[in-house]
């Protein structure tokens, strides 16, 4: 294979690990992996907003590209798929179409339908309602408001917006939908509601992984990381907040 | 105990359909709730005894990792596969929440406090799982080499 067809599949892979939520150290491995399968000595830098690799090979060419990454979810199956490819890699020396094809039906494949995700992220937020010492209705009320969250937050998020106007705009609607559901049932508490129906939208894992990241000595992407989720939360934190001062004088009267 | 099996099903349903959210594996879906909810039983046993949360959080998290590195191990599946639906009860996202909110409203002393606690959890769950993980692999290496060299010889 090509040095360049080599660095692209290297990339590529490295592009949609890094997307999907991977640990910095795994994007490294798996990306100089599979390029020593194919003897081009791999080096990288990894960044959560991107990375840049520098390709080597044995008679002293060198190419070195540059990713951009823009989206960033958690999607463990694909890393769990990417992984098993970059073994076969290893194992099995594929060719550079064969490789392309693999990725593309990676790419491509959904998981769990999305009537289902929807009705799980309801779920979430009815377990920990509960969890947080709700009462049922609050529960119920929670699974109501995730579902219409988590649809609108699909929705702004394939029109492209900006991620945190994303997360402001989902956490506003929380607190919008429970203010008015208070409105109507006095029985509601309204922090067990909201504090339920933000917990999908609230960055626990994010801010995890950022310490995670840490202890693996990528200080950098762990800082990122950190400064990430800080963001998400303060930018659902203005959402609710700004419903709640909007909405509160019209609640108690 | 009927309170303690109550909670344990929500922290299940909780991990199980927030597995379905981070897109898992359907055949993992039920080992991963069930790591959610012992971790999340661990942490509420260990904290209505000692009454110390990051205390409690870092014991969890020891056993979130172990119990994902057994699993990986018997299911042929990475690691994280377990570890990321397992933590999601006991991670702090609400406290992030609740920090920024105490920080906008105005109440700067308790913002800072819940912040310094938050990060603490966050911390206390990455050192427990990564801690327990590397552990196992290592006795994992060791005992796997030694059985080696004793059927060598």
């Amino acid at each position: 294979m090509e040095l360049t067809q080599v660095m692209e599949i290297a990339t590529r892979i490295g592009e949609l690990l890094l997307s999907s939520g991977a640990e910095i150290y795994r994007v490294e491995d798996t990306m100089k992996r599979i390029a020593k399968s194919y003897e081009v000595e791999l080096d990288s830098f990894v960044m959560p907003t991107g990375f840049s690799a520098t390709g080597k090979t044995s008679d002293g060419r060198i190419i070195t590209c540059v990713k951009r990454i823009k989206d960033r979810t958690v999607d463990l199956h694909r890393i769990d798929l990417l992984n098993k490819l970059s073994r076969r890699i290893e194992n099995e020396k594929l060719s550079y179409d064969e490789i392309v094809e693999e990725v593309e039906k990676i790419k491509r494949l959904p998981y769990f339908k999305y009537p289902l995700r929807i009705i799980s992220a309801g779920f979430v937020a009815f377990a920990f309602t509960q969890l947080f010492n709700g009462e049922f209705l609050d529960s119920l009320l929670a699974f109501i408001i995730t579902c219409v969250v988590y649809v609108v937050k699909e929705k702004i998020s394939r029109l492209g917006f900006f991620q945190f106007f994303e997360y402001f705009l989902s956490g506003f609607l929380a607190a919008i939908l429970t203010l008015i559901f208070k409105n109507y049932i006095n029985a509601v508490n309204l922090d067990k509601v909201i504090i339920g129906s933000i917990m999908i939208l609230v960055p626990g894992i994010a801010m995890t992984n950022a310490i995670k990241d840490a202890l693996y000595g990528d200080l950098i992407s762990s800082f990122a990381r950190f400064g990430e989720a800080l963001f998400i939360a303060a930018s659902v934190g203005a959402g609710v907040g700004f419903a709640l001062t909007l909405g509160l004088g019209w609640v108690m009267l | 105990m009927g309170d303690a099996m109550k909670e344990f099903l929500l922290a299940f349903i909780g991990s199980f359909t927030g597995a379905i959210l981070f897109n898992i594996e359907r055949y993992n879906l039920v080992w991963a709730g069930l790591c959610g909810g012992f971790a999340w039983i661990i942490y509420k046993a260990l904290f209505l005894y000692s009454s110390r949360g990051i205390y409690a959080t870092f014991l969890a998290a020891i056993f979130v990792g172990l119990y994902s590195e057994i699993m990986a191990r018997r299911l042929k599946t990475p690691a994280y596969v377990f570890s990321i639906p397992g933590m999601y009860p006991l991670v702090p996202g609400i406290m992030a929440f609740d920090t920024i909110t105490l920080l906008v409203f105005g109440n700067l002393e308790q913002g800072i406090n819940k912040g310094i606690e938050t990060a603490a959890t966050a911390g206390a769950i990455a050192f427990g799982i990564l801690l327990s993980s590397n552990i196992y692999q290592i006795l994992d290496k060791v005992i796997c080499e030694g059985l080696k060299s004793k059927t060598k010889k």
